[in-house]
Parts: C-alpha cells; structure tokens; sequence
C-alpha cells in the first residue's frame, strides 16, 4: 500500500481539458524508467548489449520479431496516420506529447521498419518517414514503451483495428534482449525464474498468509473457511491475483468464501501460486512461457478439471490468449481455463447465491480494467455481480469497453520521481471520471471497484494524489461480503 | 552497484536503496536506512516494527501482508504511515533490510 | 516520351502492382497468430464476424463513433473513391448506358450517360473538397502533424492532382475525354495492341498520375484497405469461449439452460459437457 514517495515538487496536477489547450510538443527528454542492475539481469540470463553492438542487435531481434506475428507485421504496414488513437489515448491527454500517443509510439518502430525493411524506406528514407536506428532511439523506446500501459483503447478504437499494445509488447521484448529492462520488470521476472511467482511468494510465508485470512473470516462471520494449498485431487485450481496476499486480503477471502459457498473442491498450487505473469509483461519468450507452463502443468499433477482465474488483469489475458499456444508441455490439455467472475456470474443469474446488499451502504463505482473490457470480454457480467451484492451502483462514463485506463496497467508502477509523476498525470482522465460519478462525495465517501491487483496498485496512491474519498476495493471483496451463509455466519460483519 | 558505508563496513544496496544481502543487516544499518526514509529516530514503536518484520522474513522469506502486520503490532494503518512515512513496504522494510517488493504492488 | 507512357509504361505500371500487391499480402499472412482472440466485440460465430467488419468497412464505424469530425472528411471521401473507381470502370466500358443495361425500361442511352455525367462530376467534387479537408486536418491539427511524414501530404497532393484533373475535364468541354476515344486506348492495353494516347494532354497527365499512383500503392500506407481486412482477422474472429460451470461441486445451477442478463447470454452447463472447441 502505497510504496511511493511524496509527489515531487514542482508538479502540479493539471485537468486534461487544461492539458489539451497546450500545443502538441516532445519533451526534450522523457521520463524514462530506471532499468535493471547487472546482478538481476545476469539472474534472467541475459547481458546489456554494448553500445557499439546495440543498433545491430536491436535490427536483427526486430527483423525475426516482425516476420513471425502477423500482428506486428500488420501494425508496421497498415497505419494511415488519421490520428483518431491520439485523444483516445490517457498518456496523450495527460501529457501532449505526440510521441505519447499510441500512432507516435509505434512510429519509433514503424521509422526503423521503414528504414531497413522496406522498399520505400530504403529508397526514399526520410520523405517516406523512415529513419536511421539510432541509440538515442533505443532509449526512447525504454521510455516510451514503458509509458504506454497496454491498454488498447487505441485498437479498440482504430478504424483499421491495429493493435498499437502489440506493437508496445514488441518494443518491450527487443529490449529485454537489448538488455535494457526497467528495474520493476525484471526484478518481477527474475522472481518468477526463483520462486514461480512475480511477488517472490514463498510457500510457507503464502500458508501463513492463507491461515491468517481463515482467522480474519472466523472472526468477522463466525465459522472457518480453509484456503487449501496443493491439496491432490481438486477438482478446482484456482489462482489467485499476485497482491491478495500482499494488500487486498478481502479479494482472495471473498473467492474462497464463494467457493465455500457453493460447495467446491478447489485448491490453490504453490507452483504457480498467484496470477501476475510479469512475464507477458516484458518477455514473452521465457518468462511469460514458464508461467503458462507451470499453470497446466500443476493443474494436470493436480487432478483438476478446470482452472479458475483470479481478480488479476494482464495475467488473465496471458493465460487465456496464450496458454494454450504457448504452453511448454506435452500433448495438448484440455483444461478449460475460466474466470472466475464469470462463473459466478452463471450463478447469479440462475439464482442460486444469496446477496445481500444492503452490506455494503456507500455508494460504488466500477472501474472496467482494460484486460476485462477490452480483451477478454467480461464487461457484462462485471455489472450482473456489482448490481446484486451493493445496495447503490454508480456508473462511471465512458465505461466498459471505452473505459479508460487507471494509468498502472502493464507494470507502469514505477515509483522513482521520474516516473511516479507520469504515473499521477496517466490517470488524471481516470480521477475525473471518477469524480464526476460523485461517489467520493458522499458523507463517508465511497468504494472504487476495480478488480485487478495492477489497477488497486495504481489506484491506492492515485485517489490520494488526486484527493478522492473513495476505498478501493475487488469485486470479490463485495461478492464475499455480501454472500449470506444460512445457519452458519454469525454475523455479516462490519457494514462498507 | 552503489554501497552505502556504517560504522566502517562497506555494505551493497540496490538503487533504490535496499540492501542486497540481508545478513549484513545489523541495528546500526537500519538507524542509516532509517535517515534516508525520513525516520530522524529509530523509538521502541519503530523497534517493534522493524523487528517484526524482520523475524518474519526469516521465518518465511516474505514480508508479511499488510493487515498481518497492523494485527500482529497492534498498530493501525495510520500510525505506521506516522511512524514510516514512505510507507510501510517501501520505509519500513527497507529499513529492516527486506528486499524491495516486486510485481504488482 | 508520350509512346512510352502511353505503350510501355502501363505494362511495368501493372506487373509493379500486382506484383507488390501479391508480395504484401503474402508477406502479411505468412506470420502466425500466437494469441486467441484479441478484442471486443469478442464474436462468437463466424456471422458476427464478418457482420461486424462489414459494418465497419460500410459507415466507418469506428470513425463515427469517436471522432466526428474525422469521419465527416474520411467517410465521403472513400464513398467518392469507391463510385468514381465503379464509375471508371462501367462507364468507360459500356460507353457511359451502364445505367440503361441495368434498368434498360426505365432509362434510355441518352439518360444513361447524362446520369453518369452528373455523378462523374459530383463525385469528383466530393472527391476534391473531402481530400483537401483531410489534408487540412492533416496540416491544422499539431498532434497530426507531428507524427505526419512528408510521404503523407505527397500521397494526398498525388490523390488531389488525379481527381482535379478529372473534374477539370468534366467541367471543362475543351479538356474533356469522350468515352470512346478512352475505351478505344483501354481496349488496346487490355489486349495487348497498343493504341497512341489519345491527344489530349490533361488525359496523359491524368493517365500518368494514376499510374505513378499504382506503382507506389503496394508500397504505402495506400494498402490500408486490405491491410484493414488481415487486421480485423486478427483481432475479431469468432471464439467460442468455455462454458460456465464448476466440476464437483454441491451447488450446481440448472443446466443446458441459455439465461439472458443485460443482453449477454451466458450459457451454464454440468461438468464434463464441455464443447471441446475454444477450449
């Protein structure tokens, strides 16, 4: 909760409909991440390339990248430059720097790709906005490509459907290889390579974390939930989001008294023991693999017949778009992979849980994470579950698959001052949506529901930069809270 | 690599300041970290803490989560905020010699 | 010089086009797809699919839906690209009574080539006023021009200079170009027995500017429609997603049952009766 320091100096908060009456402008230089010490780099098994190899390299990676996925390959080739992705885009608006928009971000590419792999660019260079590699232009890609925060919005909004986030996971990768990784990444990374997990979750500390929280349920509604870890035979595995054991206790309690609930036989496995998959994130090849490889691995050792996703954005979409193509394992498993909003919101609608709202008195407004809305489609039943377990829902606008982005996504939780600030100023779009629901005014504010660990993580120092009353809180937090144990709880437990 | 020096040992931190090898950690070190944290004076309160945390690292190889700690230490939130004012997973447990968290916090 | 972009240059004009065109487009496919399914509206069948990049292509949906302004340009602008491209090939083919063929009760020869006349013309207008706005926009927005090439004004000057010539020889009854004397020249290339260009020197300029188009079409953002159509694919085929459901537990809900919330449909089904496919 809130490991960043104070807001530094000189920075000021400013609206974006301020933002955009300034002109359009590249900053003489932009934030930029600090990247990786050697030591943790070396842990991930790669080298900082030396300057006078950088450009070389940075080709070659590119090259292969590009002509192996057709999504790289399309967004190189069918940008018309129409700059509707600009103002549809949370780091433009909050910045004005044309580079940060989603057509200026893949344009450090595009140039390049120009530049040495076309026939255009090698013939007309600059007139068709090819450009030479330079390592100015390496840096500038650490520090754009670590701005955007994979979003989408721009692909849900192209016209064309090129996804710009792409194109930002390509930048990423090339600079893993380059060496070049922002310290946050690959200290995450090199945790999954040592432990199997992005936090560096151990399976005793995990135990004791888990046992806490049956405590915590026990004398909150009066009877004991047990959280299993590796319990053989599961018919369930279930994954939690990587901050549940960290900060938002209340989401993981609130999937395991849903599986309480409903009677299921579920586990948790300390192979692959929390969603994040930092992996996705930075490299896929290695890193991203490993995850998806531990997760179908562990749920086959198991026994388990379906694998239920946590509260955990990017993770969700690296396990449900890529498991399957990218998984290291023998054969092909068919172990469907489901989130667990959706299940319960089958239960919900065949009316089979018992809600109680009025748990939950102040007034809450959803925030779509991107990974939901935008990717994976969960936008619906993210309103059946919020509707049923709260007695006033607000909604914020625009919302669902326009919504914006909190302004952490994809690891963009950098706290050094250089960063933090670009993190604030990314999601003052999403304070002011925020503060036009008029949630935070209410006399004991109001709940922020954003189910994802990266989104929490964002918003937990956001609402205090921004000054908005409001708790950020999961959804499962409210389905848990708001779930009626018949003859067996006590008491509902403290009102939100 | 950065190192930071008390009472004539060299000791290797991360750039963000957090140490890199925890069995360098003694009280001396953590009253240095504690000045970089805005912690003037390491108090019993602040000891409790640290100490805390510290066992707890041993024990388990983690911090522990936040509410574990408030509970365990009997104070809420609020007062560590007062205590630390980094915060208590960056001021806190850097000050105890806990590596800096990672992922998605 | 006339001879040869007349005779010669059409020929190397044409190989250069299909010739890039086919390079693209198997250099665009050839790249595999590591992920499912990337983006709403997430259609299930293959009708939702293609119903959607349809309506995309038809009303620029997109366009509409977040930037007005832009589409007010953009969206006439390809209409008129799409008709005078029709208009191109039916008028001069049938010798401008496209529209008596189609209709030939209702409308007579004489009609027939009137009508394309007026649409030629009014077209070309649109044409002309809807790409100067563009390119306006291009010039007015600093955010657009600051990620704009120098290649992007040129293609719209290039585009400009082919339909104004072709308004101007509308409009202009001393600049124009009756229909047979082009197909009789078309004809000629198509056939491989060359014909000299017709003696009308906005027609050459004409002739060769839309050549010069053609020949860096494959080689330029100007693929954009069909790069739209592999994008799509990308990012909207159907999949089916698994049903909902858990394995073993107490508290099963009523099964094979669709049940409708907020116009989703959720489909709940017991374990094992998992559709094998999406899974």
């Amino acid at each position: 909760m809130g490991h960043h320091g104070p807001t530094p100096e000189g920075f000021r908060r400013i609206p974006t409909w301020e933002v955009a009456k300034q002109p359009a402008e590249r900053p003489k230089k932009p934030a930029t991440p600090k990247t990786a010490t050697k030591k943790t780099l070396h842990e991930l098994g790669i080298v900082e390339v030396p300057d006078e190899h950088k450009v070389q390299a940075a080709l070659e990676r590119l090259h292969e990248q590009i002509k192996q996925r057709r999504s790289y390959m399309l967004a190189m080739e069918s940008c018309v430059k129409c700059g509707l992705c600009q103002e549809n885009c949370h780091t433009f608006l909050g910045t004005r720097d044309p580079d940060d928009s989603p057509v200026g971000r893949a344009d450090l590419i595009r140039k390049v790709w120009k530049r040495y792999f076309t026939v255009q660019g090698r013939l007309f260079g600059k007139l068709v906005g090819a450009e030479d590699l330079t390592l100015e232009t390496i840096q500038k890609w650490l520090a754009y490509f670590y701005h955007c925060t994979e979003c989408r919005r721009c692909g849900h909004v192209c016209p064309f459907g090129i996804d710009t986030c792409e194109i930002t996971m390509l930048g990423r990768q090339v600079l893993y290889w380059l060496g070049v990784v922002p310290a946050l990444h690959a200290d995450s990374c090199a945790a999954i390579h040592r432990l199997g997990n992005n936090m560096a979750l151990t399976k005793s500390g995990a135990v004791d974390t888990l046992e806490f929280l049956s405590d915590e349920i026990e004398e909150e509604r009066g009877f004991r939930v047990e959280f299993p870890v590796d319990k053989p035979d599961s018919d369930i595995v279930y994954v939690p989001s990587s901050a549940d054991f960290m900060l938002n206790p209340d989401t993981l309690k609130g999937a395991a008294l849903f599986f309480e609930y409903i009677g299921a036989n579920w586990t948790i496995t300390s192979r692959m023991i929390e969603a994040g998959n930092f992996g996705y994130l930075v490299d896929q090849y290695r890193t991203q693999r490993e995850l998806v490889t531990r997760l179908l691995e562990s749920a086959k050792q198991l026994g388990a017949k379906k694998i239920v996703w946590g509260e955990c954005g990017h993770g969700w979409r690296a396990a449900k778009q890529y498991a399957r193509t990218m998984a290291d394992v023998n054969g092909i498993w068919h172990i469907p992979i489901v989130h667990i909003h959706d299940e319960i919101a089958s239960y919900i609608v065949t009316n089979q849980l018992e809600l109680d709202p009025s748990r939950i008195t102040r007034p809450v407004t959803l925030h779509d994470p991107c990974n939901y809305a935008r990717a994976c489609g969960h936008v619906e039943n993210m309103r059946i579950i919020i509707r049923k377990c709260v007695s006033e829902f607000r909604e914020m606008y625009p919302n669902g698959e326009r919504n914006f982005c909190c302004g952490g996504g994809s690891g963009v939780l950098f706290d050094d001052p250089e960063m933090y600030p670009m993190r604030i100023r990314f999601s003052q779009k999403k304070a002011e949506q925020i503060r036009e629901t008029g949630v935070p005014d209410g006399p004991d504010g109001g709940i922020l529901c954003a189910p994802c660990s990266i989104c929490k993580a964002q918003f937990y120092p956001m609402v205090e930069e921004h000054e908005l009353n409001v708790e950020v809180k999961g959804l499962l937090d409210l389905v848990g809270k708001a779930l009626v144990f018949r003859g067996k709880e006590t008491s509902g437990g403290k009102k939100w | 690599m950065p190192f930071i020096e008390v009472a004539g040992q060299q000791i290797e931190v991360d750039e963000d300041g957090f140490i890199q090898d925890p069995s360098k950690w003694t009280p001396e070190v953590a009253a240095f970290l504690a000045k970089g944290e805005g912690v003037d004076n390491l108090t019993d309160d602040h000891w409790k803490v640290v100490n805390y945390l510290k066992d707890y690292y041993e024990k388990h190889g983690i911090a522990p989560m936040i509410r574990k700690l408030c509970k365990d230490t009997g104070f809420t939130l609020k007062q560590i905020y007062e205590l630390f004012p980094t915060g208590p997973a960056k001021g806190a447990c850097k000050i105890a010699g806990l590596p800096k968290p990672t992922g998605c916090v | 010089m006339v001879y040869f972009i007349g005779n010669v240059l059409p020929y190397i004009t044409v190989a250069i086009f299909l010739g890039g065109l086919a390079w693209h487009l198997w250099r665009w496919t050839a790249p595999r797809i590591p992920h499912f399914v990337a983006l709403s509206p997430f259609p299930k069948t293959w009708a939702g699919s293609v119903g959607f990049i349809v309506w995309q292509i038809l009303v620029f949906w997109n366009i509409l839906k977040f930037d007005r302004r832009l589409w007010v340009g953009a969206w006439p602008f390809h209409v008129a690209i799409g008709a005078i491209l029709g208009g191109h090939v039916l008028g001069i083919y049938t010798l401008g009574t496209q529209f008596h063929m189609i209709f030939p009760y209702a409308i007579t020869e004489a009609l027939s080539e009137s009508m394309s006349v007026i649409l030629g013309k009014t077209f070309g207008i649109i044409f002309v006023a809807a790409g100067a706005y563009l390119l306006y926009r291009r010039f007015a927005y600093d955010r657009v021009a600051a990620v704009s090439a120098p290649s992007d004004y040129l293609h719209m000057f290039l585009l400009l200079a082919i339909g104004g010539l072709g308004v101007y020889m509308r409009f202009v009854p001393a600049a124009s170009l009756h229909y047979e004397e082009a197909r009789h020249f078309l004809a000629g290339l198509f056939l491989f027995k060359p014909e000299p260009l017709p003696d009308n020197p906005f027609f050459l300029l004409h002739f060769l500017l839309v050549q010069i188009l053609m020949i860096i079409f494959p080689f330029s953002k100007l693929m954009h429609p069909l790069g739209m159509l592999w994008n799509r694919w990308v990012v909207n085929r159907p999949y089916e997603e698994p049903a909902m459901g858990l394995p073993g537990v107490q508290l099963v809900p009523p099964a094979g049952v669709m049940y409708e919330d907020s116009g989703r449909t959720i489909r709940v089904e017991h374990w094992p009766r998992f559709p094998v496919k999406g899974v």
